[in-house]
């Protein structure tokens, strides 16, 4: 820098507001990093290397606790990881549609069941097949026939089988768009709409649409519109009773159980009944 | 000098034509938050409304504004003409360009993400695409800042920078640095991911590079204001500025603490130790300094003014001072609001009680109190300062110009307060909708219908704005205009210590103090990788 007030010497000035500066930051460390940590009740740090560990974020009382849990449930294996949805987005359509001749019997000619308590598979999204042929695997998600074809396939063949099934038209597609879609608000008059779109934060209930949509995307999620009725009327009751887990985070079994019967019917026939402006 | 009042005219109505409608836009958000009936009642459109909203009112109003400002001093406070006029257009089309590239996938539904974008929630590439690009505009006007600055400093050896030049350097350079934090945010986290080259996006670095910008931001928005409150006003009032070395060490304090205390928006986030959090608590306090030499100076400035018109005793001053002047009247509004929303502020950075207000309605009505009531009021103080200057014509009535002011004040003042209370009492912040049959929520439904109607009051006080603004564009041209006059300080320096003509010094400590505040919290994600998330695309780019 250019001294415009003679040397250096004489202006003291720049190493006084170093000085200062510096000062602030060694008391705030000192401060945070050293002093604090030890006054943190319960259970502060000890040392001086555990209260710098502590100050950084890391876990150091891992010892005490943790140590008698009883065995954990896994709702499901499937994590949405880089590798995981990459291993379930790289199916080969045509592969699928080869696999898929064995799923005709009860999810229909071109995955469009006709039976009312089975799914349509047409027009679902690739993870949500993925996942839910994993968790047949794994036993996670109960179901005699699905078990036992979901064990006879590899991971690949599940994601070709997913990358045909979500190709074909059928189920409308959740595009996750947010487009205008007036009285979908707690000022709604009808219930049904006002669970779908708003939910019930007084009965901890979330808004059905905002991961199964219209309008709405969450990963892992299907999307419901013209599903079967029956099928999720039963879906939703096996969520309620526990009976079907294989929620991640378990908020499919919070939101049913908190449900009454006629609203579960209802939520249903709304979904199945969908029309392009959403049920 | 004629084409360089149209370029900062062409920013400045650029900046008010994009604030226009984002304060409609924000009105019809406190109705969907009311219980009074509101038009579309969509949840989801509250979302795309309130990202266009932020991204207008954080981003494109006060860069484009910032921008139109800087050129018009650059010209009258140095009296040279603009050099690199030509990169000035430049980057204005970039950054219009860019507002567009962001609003138009916002208005389709495609970016709701807020405009704080924090992942894993995605929008779509063209939004993110448009706010870089606004933001690279604005580096060709820093760069203009710098050329200029440097260009009058070697003109002029040895003499002090003109105190509103070196602020708004101040604030362009702040600008510069600050915002490589969301620059970077965007390039190496958010962009890999809307491109569908990865699924899963680290939320925590993505966050801590955005804390960053977020803080700085704020001093960026209002360091026109100061400006406007140490060169401008004490003219205005017929005084002087009751001293100009405090001045230079208020922006210099700006740029170096505004940007190292960042953390403090994430206080109450699993990513961080709370050692960091700690220092960059105490840090923050730092960028309290500022303010209060500014409120010290601005008000012993006023009181010179008083004085010097005649005032008496021990408030006589404040009954003496012009009133009627839009200027005074905008920075005594702004000093009024800026005391409420500091103190806010203190609670805010102050690591303990931040837990009672994180991500509650405090937190909006705060940063509504601040941004409103004491930026905004003196932009448009600024505006009508400048107008005449710029275009040739009288205002026509500083009368309407003071009702203005007034109507936005109290408008603010009836908006935020019951909203810090709402907040207070539990009302979480990025709600679209309440539910107020319940009974917790039907206690803030009063406070709520209060802020609709400071809503109102705002919403008339823009139309009257524009109104006088358009008004007096078409008056007839008058004959002669005087020049933008800076103030006075009461000793006007004739040197100035190199450390206050520069930045020199002062980058590099920010630089250091930002490597020591910064470099563990962003550092760690490179050895720890615990942080990834699938990306919850808003548009599901990730599965098609």
């Amino acid at each position: 820098m250019k001294l415009e007030n003679g040397p250096r010497l004489h202006n003291p000035w720049g190493f006084i507001v170093v000085a200062v500066v510096s000062a602030t930051v060694v008391i705030a460390f000192g401060l945070g990093f050293l002093l604090l940590p030890r006054y943190q009740e319960p259970r502060a740090p000890f040392s001086t290397k555990d209260a710098v560990y502590h100050a950084l974020g890391f876990h150091i009382h891992g010892k005490a606790f943790n140590t008698m849990q009883p065995p954990p449930k896994v709702p499901t294996y499937i994590a949405w990881t880089e590798s995981t949805i990459r291993q379930a987005t790289i199916g080969d359509r045509k592969s699928g549609e080869f696999i898929a001749t064995n799923c005709t019997a009860c999810h229909g000619e071109k995955g469009l069941s006709t039976q009312p308590w089975i799914p349509s598979l047409a027009g679902l999204d690739r993870l949500v097949l993925y996942k839910q042929l994993d968790d047949f695997r794994s036993g996670t998600r109960l179901s005699g026939p699905m078990s036992a074809i979901a064990q006879s396939l590899t991971s690949q063949q599940y994601a070709d089988v997913s990358a045909y099934f979500a190709s074909l038209p059928g189920l409308p597609e959740n595009r996750g768009e947010r487009t205008p879609r007036p009285h979908s608000s707690y000022r709604n008059r009808d219930p049904v709409q006002r669970l779908i779109y708003a939910g019930d934060p007084k009965r901890g209930i979330a808004a059905c649409a905002s991961c199964h949509g219209p309008g709405g995307y969450r990963i892992g999620a299907p999307a419901l519109a013209k599903q079967n009725e029956l099928y999720l009327e039963q879906q939703l009751q096996a969520f309620a009773l526990g009976t079907r887990a294989n929620d991640m985070d378990m908020p499919m079994r919070t939101i049913a159980s908190a449900l009454t019967e006629s609203e579960i019917r209802a939520l249903a026939r709304a979904y199945a009944n969908e029309n392009a402006n959403g049920p | 000098m004629e084409r360089s009042r149209i370029l900062s005219l062409a920013h400045l109505w650029t900046a008010f034509l994009c604030f226009l409608p984002a304060v409609g836009l924000g009105f019809w958000q406190m109705l969907m938050r009311s219980p009074l009936p509101a038009p579309v009642d969509d949840p989801n459109t509250y979302y795309a409304s309130v990202t266009a909203h932020g991204s207008i009112m954080a981003y494109v109003f006060p860069t484009f504004f910032a921008m139109g400002f800087g050129y018009a001093i650059a010209v009258s406070a140095l009296g040279r003409p603009l050099q690199g006029e030509k990169w000035a257009w430049v980057g204005y089309a970039l950054s219009l360009i860019g507002t567009v590239m962001a609003l138009v996938p916002v208005a389709a539904g495609r970016a709701s993400v807020l405009y704080t974008f924090y992942p894993p929630l995605l929008g779509s590439s063209w939004y993110y695409l448009g706010l870089a690009l606004v933001i690279i505009g604005s580096y060709f006007w820093i760069a203009l800042m710098l050329v200029n600055f440097r260009a009058w400093k070697r003109e002029n050896p040895g003499k002090p920078v003109p105190l509103a030049m070196f602020a708004i350097t101040a604030c362009a350079l702040l600008w510069g640095w600050t915002a490589l934090g969301a620059v970077s945010e965007v390039l190496f986290q958010i962009l890999p991911v809307t491109f569908g080259w990865r699924h899963t996006i680290d939320a925590g670095l993505a966050r801590t590079l955005f804390s960053v910008t977020l803080h700085a931001i704020v001093y960026f928005w209002l360091i026109p204001a100061y400006i406007a409150y140490y060169t401008l006003m004490p003219q205005a009032a017929g005084g002087r500025l009751y001293s100009d070395t405090m001045g230079r060490i208020t922006f210099i304090l700006f740029l170096v603490f505004s940007i190292p205390v960042g953390l403090h928006h994430l206080f109450m986030d699993p990513e961080h130790g709370a050692g960091f959090k700690f220092v960059q608590s105490v840090l923050t306090f730092m960028v309290a300094l500022p303010t209060l030499l500014t409120v010290f100076t601005i008000t012993a400035s006023l009181e010179i003014a008083g004085r010097v018109r005649g005032g008496k005793g021990l408030f006589g001053w404040i009954r003496a001072l012009p009133w009627h002047e839009p200027m005074v009247l905008g920075v005594g509004l702004s000093l009024l609001l800026l005391g409420p929303g500091g103190f806010g502020g203190l609670i805010n950075m102050s690591y303990a009680m931040n837990a009672m207000i994180h991500n509650t309605s405090w937190v909006t009505a705060h940063f509504h109190l601040i941004f409103g009531g004491a930026v905004v009021i003196v932009y448009f103080a600024i505006a009508y300062e400048l107008w005449p200057r710029l275009t040739g014509r009288p205002l026509v009535s500083k009368r309407l110009a003071d009702i203005q002011l007034w109507l936005w004040f109290w408008g603010i003042l009836i908006t935020t307060v019951p909203w810090h209370i709402a907040g207070l009492m539990g009302q979480p912040r990025r709600y679209a909708i309440f539910d107020y049959s319940d009974p917790v929520v039907a206690k803030t439904a009063f406070l709520v219908i209060l802020s609709v109607i400071g809503g109102c009051i705002v919403v008339i006080s823009v139309l009257l704005f524009f109104y006088v603004l358009v008004r007096s564009s078409f008056a007839p041209v008058a004959e002669s205009m005087p020049p933008i006059r800076y103030a006075l300080s009461v000793n006007p320096p004739a040197t100035v210590p190199a450390l206050l003509n520069g930045f020199g010094l002062w980058n590099v400590i920010l630089l250091a103090l930002v490597l020591i505040a910064y470099g563990y919290p962003i550092g760690q994600f490179f050895f720890l990788h615990n942080q990834d998330a699938p990306a919850y695309s808003l548009t599901r780019g990730i599965t098609k």
